[in-house]
């Protein structure tokens, strides 16, 4: 028993070392594999609070940019409820919760987005997030007040997506390079696609509703190794300039999610 | 007294200069500058070593919490919090024990970036490497934490040359 006191007070700094180390390796291993609530995290009460306080001081410098944003989109949004006029379409799938970015990154690999709006305002895991340009990410944490965003600028998002002219579908993942391009797998070399053509999202997944755009093909090429394309996408969401979201919730989802698991267990 | 102070006062400023400045100004992704560490460094080299991983432990999961990385800043920290002594040694002949402070002042500009800039390389690339979580990410890491430990020593200089110019110690 004194040998092990005498031993433990030798090593206290080593053994100290390599229970830290363990923690915050588990910590790591754990956000990696499990969708679990992580505590520690900006969708957290006090953290959120926080960058929140923060970002009210910062936004006072951009008030002309976002002033900008929202008439552009003003006048995006009146198009469109002409058009909707003019289908007579009341059929309402889809609800847009609006909410403010308090606070983005780009420059990491993972980057995750944390928005001022979350259990109360009606958001859930997995919903999809856009802006008026396009798709932004999926919720991945909420806590009552705030929600945090997997962007697409995160090497663990994948959204599924259609090629506008030849409605193809693939799967939009990002290598971590570059905040401006997104790169699109599984289109097989047999399908015809240019640069330039539009990328929209697909109601495969109940996430996003259809057509919303994504970005714009940029450069492809044909890989060797296998039957697919590389392509390199244009993202049309500016990811360092983003203040207003729209968190898109079907209100179809359940009828959905049920009659499928429904089909899938038969 | 007074110097435990400083040391408090140095933690919160630079936590608040890493959060609210340094992660919020994106200058590039091969450009991730992290100042806090500078915290870790300067720490009395005589200060326990074990207080010294629970800080470096402190410090990393405030860091992780503000910026969703969920533990990678931590094992950094803790890492470089555990490697210190043996760092401090390579530039002084009795482990640190003979210097009172640690600093640009007192260690002279070649023995204090030998001693920061390993430092920060390693906590650097073990940050990246973590981040990525791939066994094939390893020379990209590299380069990264290389750009982004020059941006850190820059950054690192000029605190050092506004403190000592300022406040005589």
């Amino acid at each position: 028993m004194r040998n092990i006191f005498i031993f433990i007070l030798r090593y206290h700094v080593l053994i100290t070392f390599i229970i830290f180390e363990i923690l915050t390796f588990s910590m790591l291993i754990h956000s990696n594999f499990y969708n679990s609530s992580r505590f520690l995290s900006s969708s957290n009460f006090f953290i959120g609070k926080s960058v929140n306080y923060f970002n009210n001081f910062q936004q006072y410098f951009f008030l002309k940019d976002i002033n900008e944003i929202l008439i552009e989109e003003n006048s995006s949004l009146k198009n469109k409820l002409n058009l909707k006029l003019k289908k007579n379409n009341l059929n309402q799938k889809t609800e847009y919760i609006e909410a403010n970015v308090i606070k983005n990154s780009t420059s990491l690999k993972r980057n995750y987005i944390t928005i001022n709006k979350g259990s109360i305002h009606g958001i859930e895991p997995g919903m999809g997030v856009c802006n008026h340009k396009g798709v932004v990410g999926i919720i991945r944490d909420i806590s009552s007040n705030f929600s945090t965003i997997i962007s697409i600028l995160n090497t663990k998002s994948l959204i599924s997506t259609r090629i506008n002219n030849t409605n193809h579908f693939g799967e939009l993942v990002w290598n971590g390079i570059s905040r401006e391009f997104a790169q699109l797998n599984s289109i097989e070399k047999y399908v015809d696609i240019a640069i330039g053509d539009s990328l929209f999202t697909n109601s495969y997944s109940n996430i996003f509703p259809e057509d919303i755009l994504i970005g714009t093909i940029n450069r492809f090429s044909i890989s060797n190794e296998d039957n697919f394309y590389d392509i390199e996408v244009n993202l049309c969401v500016d990811f360092s300039n983003i203040y207003n979201v729209y968190v898109i919730k079907n209100n179809l989802k359940n009828e959905r999610e049920k009659l499928e698991s429904g089909t899938y267990e038969k | 007294m007074k110097n435990s102070l400083e040391h408090i006062l140095r933690f919160i400023s630079l936590v608040l200069i890493q959060i609210f400045v340094l992660n919020s100004i994106q200058i590039s992704g091969y450009l991730y500058p992290n100042i806090y560490i500078l915290f870790i460094m300067l720490l009395p080299a005589k200060f326990p070593k074990f207080l010294v991983l629970c800080l470096g432990l402190l410090l990393g999961i405030i860091i992780d919490a503000f910026t969703d990385s969920y533990g990678t800043h931590s094992s950094a920290t803790v890492l470089i919090s555990y490697l210190r002594p043996k760092i401090l040694s390579l530039v002084s002949i009795k482990g640190g024990e003979d210097l009172e402070n640690i600093s640009m002042k007192h260690l002279k500009y070649e023995r204090f970036f030998t001693y920061s800039g390993i430092i920060c390389f390693i906590h650097h690339f073990t940050l990246f490497y973590l981040e990525a979580f791939r066994v094939s990410e390893l020379f990209e890491s590299l380069w990264r934490a290389l750009m982004s430990s020059i941006l850190t020593l820059i950054l690192i200089f000029i605190l050092e040359l506004s403190r000592s110019k300022y406040i005589k110690i």
